[in-house]
């Protein structure tokens, strides 16, 4: 008797969290759905776009993120959220393939050689993950950000090559030909986003746009 | 009510054997420890202090503070280390150690629960420490550890089981398991597919080409691809209905075993054609753990579930 009225305890615990994950996740994944619509990156028309957009900020705010960030509510809930891996959506590669990214530095020596490096790793799971840092650098709208991992980059170049003066770090995003243009010799090409100096004084890296 | 309370019991509490968790451990365990192996020379550059390595991972850990401090990280296995004595270098090398050797305790079996939360904890650290360079993979790979560690361990194909005979589990927690990965793999394919289908790029194949041709994923030279020009459209438009409509058809016997292999092979080709090895690995083995050898789930005529009630058989 007793065992049975566990067991059955139990299995409304785990119905419970079972409820509860899954809503979790049916938010987060309708969240940036509706993200998508709402910034107009999506096939469909007008209408959905303002519908999303009057949506957007109760997915939102179901999840916490309106609460301030001291809240312990939102941090137990973020903190579920990333130990059980569902803090974000499933649009892998959707709902299109965005923009490359390309970041060269340039080195210069006191004798005036030059010479140009590519964020460096050893093996290639290394090289998918420098790939994500590129997005993340390409994507951030917050210019401190972007300017910090650059320059925590070209520290790193900086390590391998002590006996430089400056280096530019050159940030540009991907062109790519379609199909047809492939066809008429078109090739990559890279835009030009970014330029940071960056010297051994303490002054500021001095960026530049287009 | 009682009918759909029965229904709803039925269908999280399915009686189950517990081959597809031996699947699932053997497979993620495999994969953990191609995981740790893949970033070795790069284990400690990509999760380094400030002023070393390449990025570093006091940023990420900084802004994971803002938005919990109590999201495991590298961080707090750096900090242990160095006060009994150890330096960073170390503390980080010691990190990859007990990754591998998780990995391969999963994978024979071996303090299986132990052996699972060690590599949930351990790579969930890497993952959240390295937030600027993690990827897709890491997102499964926790997912996967987290249900491994929560499920019922060990399982008969174990050492574990071997060497200590433990007592039988239960088959429905056996199930119910299953059954929250199975539900969860159904999302993932479900939103994944319908935000690709809210994409022009995918209907005609443009989006195809470009995942192909974009450094690093152009392991296929584009002169190759012209040639198949025509397949694009076509294989843009079947990776998105094979994707949105995976909750419908994996769950019928009639065409489960179709959906999970086009599925497979899906992640097979984005494998070698976009050297996501890693990646590939860990959905397949995810679906085949949840949708492959001994899962058979049918409509059945029972007392308590009348004409339409739902259930699955081991």
């Amino acid at each position: 008797m007793v065992k049975a009225w566990r067991t059955l305890r139990q299995k409304r615990v785990y119905l419970a969290w079972f409820v509860l994950h899954f809503l979790l996740i049916i938010t987060i994944s309708c969240r940036d759905i509706v993200w998508l619509v709402a910034h107009k990156l999506t096939i469909l028309p007008a209408p959905f776009r303002a519908a999303a957009q009057n949506v957007e900020p109760i997915a939102t705010g179901a999840l916490g993120d309106k609460l301030s960030t001291s809240n312990p509510l939102r941090r137990a809930l973020l903190t579920y959220l990333h130990i059980a891996g569902i803090d974000r959506g499933y649009g892998y590669f959707a709902p299109n393939i965005p923009a490359g990214y390309k970041l060269v530095f340039e080195l210069q020596y006191p004798d005036g050689q030059v010479e140009y490096k590519l964020p460096g790793v050893n093996s290639g799971a290394a090289g998918l993950r420098v790939a994500t840092l590129l997005d993340e650098i390409g994507r951030t709208r917050y210019d401190p950000l972007r300017e910090y991992i650059i320059k925590t980059l070209a520290a790193s170049i900086w390590r391998e090559h002590p006996g430089l003066k400056t280096v530019r770090a050159v940030f540009c995003s991907l062109n790519l030909p379609s199909p047809a243009e492939f066809k008429r010799g078109k090739r990559e090409s890279y835009d030009f986003l970014y330029a940071y100096d960056f010297s051994l004084s303490e002054e500021p890296a001095k960026a530049k746009k287009p | 009510m009682a009918r759909s309370k029965e229904r709803l019991r039925v269908f999280l509490f399915p009686t189950e054997t517990d081959l597809w968790l031996g699947l699932l451990r053997i497979g993620l365990g495999l994969h953990v420890l191609l995981y740790a192996l893949s970033l070795r020379a790069d284990w400690n550059d990509l999760f380094a202090g400030p002023g070393e390595g390449l990025i570093g991972r006091a940023l990420p850990e900084a802004l994971l503070s803002m938005e919990s401090p109590l999201v495991p990280r590298l961080g707090w296995l750096v900090m242990l280390a160095t006060r009994i004595g150890f330096s960073e270098l170390t503390a980080l090398s010691l990190a990859w150690w007990v990754l591998l050797f998780a990995g391969g305790c999963l994978a024979i079996g071996v303090f299986s629960r132990t052996s699972a939360i060690l590599a949930w904890f351990v790579h969930l650290c890497a993952a959240e420490s390295g937030g600027f360079v993690s990827y897709g993979v890491d997102n499964f790979m926790t997912i996967g550890l987290f249900y491994l560690m929560l499920s019922p361990l060990p399982d008969r194909y174990s050492l574990d089981q071997l060497w200590r005979n433990l007592s039988p589990k239960d088959p429905q927690l056996i199930g119910f398991f299953r059954r929250v990965l199975q539900v969860h793999l159904c999302l993932i394919y479900f939103f994944g597919g319908l935000a690709k289908c809210l994409g022009t790029g995918w209907w005609d194949g443009s989006n195809l080409w470009r995942a192909l041709i974009q450094p690093p994923f152009n392991l296929i030279a584009p002169e190759i691809l012209i040639r198949l020009k025509y397949l694009l459209p076509v294989g843009g438009i079947v990776i998105c209905l094979l994707e949105i409509s995976y909750p419908v058809f994996i769950w019928d016997r009639r065409t489960r075993g179709i959906w999970l292999i086009c599925i497979c092979a899906m992640h097979v080709a984005i494998g070698l054609t976009m050297g996501m090895y890693l990646f590939a690995f860990v959905m397949i083995v995810l679906n085949v753990a949840a949708f492959g050898p001994e899962f058979s789930f049918q409509l059945q005529r029972t007392p308590a579930c009348s004409k339409s009630g739902l259930a699955s058989t081991g």
